[in-house]
């Protein structure tokens, strides 16, 4: 009966740190006060009961923690991001894809950039494959937070996945809404050049930004 | 101060790492641009490439080593040897059990909070390079949703007395928000990046990592 013992230990042995990791995804002790540590492990509960991820509850509250906010503020900012989780999460239920931890996040993100949730829906809708409905949603929420008229912002994705643009192509807008804009142009106005076509590094001479460059692709 | 040739005093604010290409005004955007462009090779120098045969004559070389004996007890348990399995019925009934409650286990895992936020969900890393201009600071270090906003895991490394400081670290692909953290005090966006609201009155940038390794934002 030795064999089935071990086997059964092996079990039991690899499952206990899965399990553990998924009642807390990230530590709080010792980067955010105990009282923010205490009112976010509530709302986290609350969420997670509501089958929303609580990840970026976390997260909020270390970036906070981290950049010395003071703990009602960092309260009230777990707060919001929990509230645009629901709502993002409402708004997808229609989509199919309310159960995507990825898309759920990505819309609570583009709601706190200025997306409605009625917009939130109309870009899962409107999604298709191979697009993932989190990078449009990510995509569209950060144009809008760089300015961009959210209605502009869902319909220059929207029509950038209709034209069969890649994956990459969607998640690199914001990058070249940016460099229109270093030469000049509005949010809107950059993003309604782009929707016509023009290409702001057309000339060859676009540069990279200076701050970080990827330098190759890791196959771990 | 930057020294620049000649720039504007809100250009040379901009490569101090004071102000954001959004802060200049549009007659000064283009010239922000430039000066920023005129300090990229110095920051991310090429990577270094191998030839096609490099590999091939490591692994040469390395079979070509004898192989090492082992000393003693501990260097016996260390030591690769080739293992046969066999597996009893009433065992591998056991083994496909146990190996059904770890993928049930996983997929919980999967569909509930732990999932990544790369979009995608590709597994694959992708290199890239942090480069800030930062003269007579005593330390930068990098913070984001990558490294759970951490200052003290990822900090950059000053090449010589030049000001640059750099570092280079895997990210999954999909969009990172980051900032850079001044001597353990003061946060800064990333000048040439898209910055956002951090909804504590300030601001991160935003970093898209594609999968085929293109370009980042």
């Amino acid at each position: 009966m030795r064999a089935p013992v071990i086997a059964l230990l092996l079990a039991c042995g690899l499952a206990a740190p899965l399990r553990g990791q998924a009642d807390t995804p990230i530590r709080l002790e010792g980067r955010v006060p105990p009282a923010v540590a205490e009112a976010v492990r509530a709302i986290a509960d609350s969420v997670a009961r509501a089958g929303l991820p609580v990840r970026p509850l976390f997260r909020k509250a270390l970036e906070g923690g981290a950049k010395g906010v003071p703990a009602d503020r960092i309260i009230a900012a777990v707060g919001t991001v929990a509230s645009q989780l629901a709502q993002a999460a409402q708004a997808l239920r229609s989509e199919h894809v309310a159960r995507d931890p990825d898309a759920i996040e990505a819309g609570g993100y583009a709601i706190n950039a200025g997306l409605s949730a009625g917009q939130v829906a109309e870009l899962a809708r409107g999604n298709r494959p191979p697009q993932a409905v989190a990078a449009s949603l990510q995509s569209a929420g950060t144009l809008a937070a760089l300015g961009v008229p959210p209605g502009q912002a869902v319909a220059l994705v929207h029509e950038w996945i209709s034209t069969g643009r890649s994956p990459d192509q969607v998640l690199l807008l914001p990058q070249q809404l940016q460099a229109a804009m270093a030469r000049g142009a509005s949010p809107a106005q950059a993003a309604s050049g782009i929707a016509r076509g023009e290409q702001p590094g057309a000339s060859g001479n676009h540069p990279e930004p200076p701050s970080h460059a990827q330098d190759r692709s890791h196959r771990p | 101060m930057t020294d620049g040739p000649g720039y504007h005093p809100m250009v040379r604010r901009l490569l101090d790492g004071e102000l954001t290409l959004q802060d200049l005004p549009p007659e000064l955007q283009s010239e922000g641009e430039a000066a920023l462009r005129s300090i990229l090779p110095r920051c991310a120098p090429p990577p270094v490439s191998f030839s096609p045969s490099f590999e091939q004559r490591v692994m040469a070389a390395v079979r070509s080593r004898p192989r090492p004996r082992p000393r003693n007890a501990w260097g016996w348990l260390g030591e690769v040897r080739e293992i046969r399995l066999q597996l009893r019925p009433r065992l591998l009934a056991l083994g496909v059990l146990a190996g059904i409650v770890l993928v049930a286990l996983t997929s919980r895992l999967r569909s509930g909070s732990l999932a990544g936020t790369a979009a995608g969900g590709g597994t694959d890393s992708v290199y890239v390079r942090f480069v800030l201009y930062a003269p007579k600071v005593s330390s930068v270090a990098l913070a984001g949703s990558f490294n759970e906003w951490d200052p003290t895991r990822t900090p950059l490394v000053p090449a010589g007395e030049t000001g640059v400081w750099t570092v280079t670290l895997p990210l999954a692909p999909g969009q990172h928000t980051y900032a850079f953290v001044i001597d353990g005090q003061r946060w800064l966006p990333d000048p040439a990046a898209p910055a956002v609201d951090d909804g504590f009155g300030h601001h991160n940038s935003v970093m898209t990592v594609t999968a085929t390794g293109g370009h980042t934002s």
